[in-house]
């Protein structure tokens, strides 16, 4: 256990509303709730709104399936970190398996366990959204001030430490190319420079949610329910009038009889992509024009590994601290697919299960692991015609099941990344380079990594596709013809239910997607808090 | 990422043929052979046999030569995996399960790897052979076979300390 504070431990001890789970000084289950505002998820989108909402003066209740786990409990291990903190054990997998998702599952959400990298909305995301789903109020000046208020509320700056060297790869590699890079913001105050993000911040150095919004809210008396999972939304006539939960195991086995009703004025859903269109989903809320749960976005990620003759260490210091987004603008946002690179952290686990191969060849790379450096290429989906996202469906359980097709559009797009990541990694000096595929090799040279990667067929399995950004299924528009919601976050049928999360894009991002939450959701909680409370609000 | 990192799905093993060459592989003789792959969330001793046989193709390299040693590498690796195996969801393990269960039985594991020998008897060669087979084919219930059993393999492994030695890494920085 850490000696170093922890925020969560002390919040429980002073008397934080917290209820079920397993965490020290865990309140009992009530059966029956009633509020203001009942909020889905403890994420960046639910965060948020429950911070706004409880300034308010809101009543507050926040409903999340994973555990309460904070700084004590993070010790930096991934055998403890990825069965507690993520969904799947850090293994949630498309229905043809082919795409490992990398979510949170625990209080905090994603944000818990993500690695900090910050991005306002990219312009010409915004610009699509205006053109094609009629959000006219989601031009860049528009939401400005939103993102600055939740860039202040979250610490969010310029890194200034020195890039560790799987980052400086990158941008050695890149400039060598003549290939445009820079430096990644991150929402951190007083870092470490530990790298173990994705494991827990164990010095609460991380502005997750965890020890920001949600703290704030409880400390307002909101109540937060955990190990509890959101079933359905019981509903007449356009308006919700309950939310029905059940308590789950650890491994999410519902626990009979362990469940709870929740009757509030509103609704907000923020359980993030995949799991929020499928509690509209169970609930059988109206979806007339059949775009609950379409259109889900992965930001589809292939890797490049690459070993070097100098220590990487890419275990330790800040992840992901330089970025490229020179192939995003190689061509139109709704051309061939383009790309961002950034170097992901290296951890044993992650590394072995996520780079290919078995045996002996396998041993020898992994005695290099010291030696050993990582580019990933993280695709932007949604801007194509051939590039349409998957779609949530219901398992017989009612659990969500995500069928993402890998198209051949996509899958070019892959290739060109592999081929990209190879040639910044040769001339970065690797001495050899590892693409992210089962029938590919270790490669000694950029002229052998073009004749290779070139020829390898492109097909899901093959390739090795993993995704850490989950977005879509709830789309927002200004049309009912043509989302699931409006441009303020109401559902377009149900009056007193919002969706606050990344699942309203109605494209993927083209960035790592917690800013664009943070900031989005930032309007639209300040402005329904508003509405609610009759009194003005602001995060920051 | 990955404990669970490949797992096959039900509907995936009826696509892929359990539904028709499946039942006609398990009727008659082969069919009280059958033995689930887990009970309880934990491997059973047909569940352990072969994830320990791919073990020792996947990690060949990285575990003890000396037959002493290699059997209490192998007792730790099989805890490890049941650790693994226990936090994913229930849903999962029993697709798991059934996996396990196919490939327990010969008609099941030759068709889905076509190793011939069973895998208490099948050496380090002819299993990486299986894998070889197995990843080489564009059916995506073999390819997904091959996932599940290599990464969860080595997630339970190199998720260990003990191993890390091996890896020249130091392990978490102290706070």
């Amino acid at each position: 256990m850490s000696d170093r504070p922890d925020p969560i431990r002390d919040g429980l001890a002073r008397g934080w509303k917290v209820y079920g789970g397993r965490h020290p000084g865990a309140r009992p289950l009530p059966r029956e709730l009633s509020c203001d505002v009942a909020i889905v998820g403890s994420g960046a989108g639910a965060g948020i709104t429950a911070e706004l909402m409880a300034k308010a003066g809101l009543d507050v209740v926040l409903i999340e399936e994973g555990p309460l786990k904070s700084s004590s409990d993070f010790r930096q291990l991934e055998r403890e970190a990825y069965p507690a903190l993520y969904q799947d054990s850090a293994a949630r997998k498309t229905a043809d398996q082919a795409v490992t998702i990398l979510q949170g599952r625990c209080v905090g959400g994603s944000t818990t366990v993500n690695w900090t990298s910050s991005f306002r909305t990219p312009d010409e995301t915004l610009a699509w959204w205006q053109r094609h789903y009629g959000l006219s109020e989601y031009g860049a000046e528009d939401l400005s001030p939103w993102f600055l208020q939740a860039e202040r509320r979250l610490g969010i700056g310029p890194w200034l430490a020195p890039p560790n060297e799987n980052n400086d790869l990158l941008r050695r590699g890149a400039a060598k190319l003549g290939i445009a890079a820079a430096a990644i913001q991150r929402n951190v105050k007083g870092c470490w420079n530990l790298g173990s993000c994705g494991l827990g911040c164990p010095t609460n150095a991380k502005q997750s949610m965890l020890v920001t919004t949600i703290p704030a809210a409880l400390d307002r008396g909101a109540r937060l329910l955990v190990e509890m999972r959101a079933q359905a939304f019981e509903h007449r006539g356009g308006r919700i009038s309950a939310l029905e939960c059940i308590a789950v195991e650890p491994d999410g086995t519902p626990i009979d009889d362990a469940t709870l009703r929740i009757e509030a004025r509103h609704y907000v859903v923020a359980g993030g992509a995949i799991n929020s269109p499928a509690l509209l989903l169970r609930s059988g809320l109206p979806d007339p024009h059949g775009h609950l749960g379409t259109r889900t976005f992965l930001h589809p990620v292939v890797i490049s590994a690459a070993a070097f003759d100098q220590r990487v260490a890419g275990w330790s210091g800040a992840p992901q601290t330089i970025y490229s987004d020179h192939f995003l603008g190689v061509d139109a946002i709704d051309g061939p697919i383009g790309y961002k690179l950034e170097a992901p952290p290296l951890h044993p686990l992650i590394f072995a299960t996520t780079t290919s191969g078995f045996g002996l060849e396998q041993a020898r790379l992994m005695k290099l692991f010291p030696h050993m450096h990582a580019l990933l290429a993280l695709l932007r989906d949604g801007f194509h015609p051939q590039s349409p996202g998957g779609t949530v469906t219901l398992k017989r359980d009612g659990s969500p099941k995500l069928d993402y097709p890998l198209t051949d559009f996509v899958m070019d797009g892959a290739r060109r990344a592999l081929l990209a990541m190879a040639e910044i990694q040769f001339a970065a000096g690797a001495r050899e380079v590892l693409p992210g595929h089962e029938r590919g090799r270790s490669l000694r040279s950029w002229s052998e990594a073009q004749e290779v990667i070139g020829a390898l067929p492109m097909k899901p399995l093959l390739t090795r596709v993993v995704s850490a950004h989950v977005m879509g299924g709830c789309g927002m528009a200004g049309s009912e013809m043509l989302g699931v919601v409006r441009p303020d976050g109401r559902h377009w049928q149900v009056e007193n239910l919002s969706v606050h999360d990344g699942s309203i894009f109605p494209t993927s991002i083209g960035a790592n997607p917690q800013l664009s939450i943070y900031g989005i959701v930032n309007r639209l909680a300040t402005r329904l808090a508003e509405r609610l409370s009759g009194r003005a609000v602001q995060l920051a | 990422m990955v404990a669970a990192a490949g797992r096959v799905s039900r509907r995936s093993l009826l696509r892929g043929g359990l539904g028709a060459a499946g039942l006609l592989l398990l009727g008659g003789s082969a069919a009280w052979l059958w033995r689930p792959g887990l009970a309880g969330g934990r491997l059973t001793t047909t569940g352990r046999a072969v994830f320990l046989a791919v073990a020792q193709a996947v990690l060949e390299g990285c575990l003890p030569t000396e037959p002493a040693a290699r059997a209490r590498a192998l007792d730790a690796h099989a805890r490890h995996l049941d650790e693994t195996l226990a936090a994913l969801p229930a849903a999962v393990r029993s697709e798991l399960g059934l996996l396990l269960g196919l490939l327990s039985v010969a008609a099941g594991r030759r068709w889905l790897t076509g190793l011939q020998v069973d895998w208490t008897e099948a050496d380090v060669p002819a299993v990486q052979a299986a894998l070889d087979r197995m990843r080489a084919d564009d059916d995506p219930l073999r390819l997904q076979a091959y996932h599940a059993l290599r990464d969860l393999n080595n997630a339970a492994f190199f998720a260990q300390p003990e191993q890390w030695s091996l890896l020249g890494y130091p392990g978490p920085t102290p706070v």
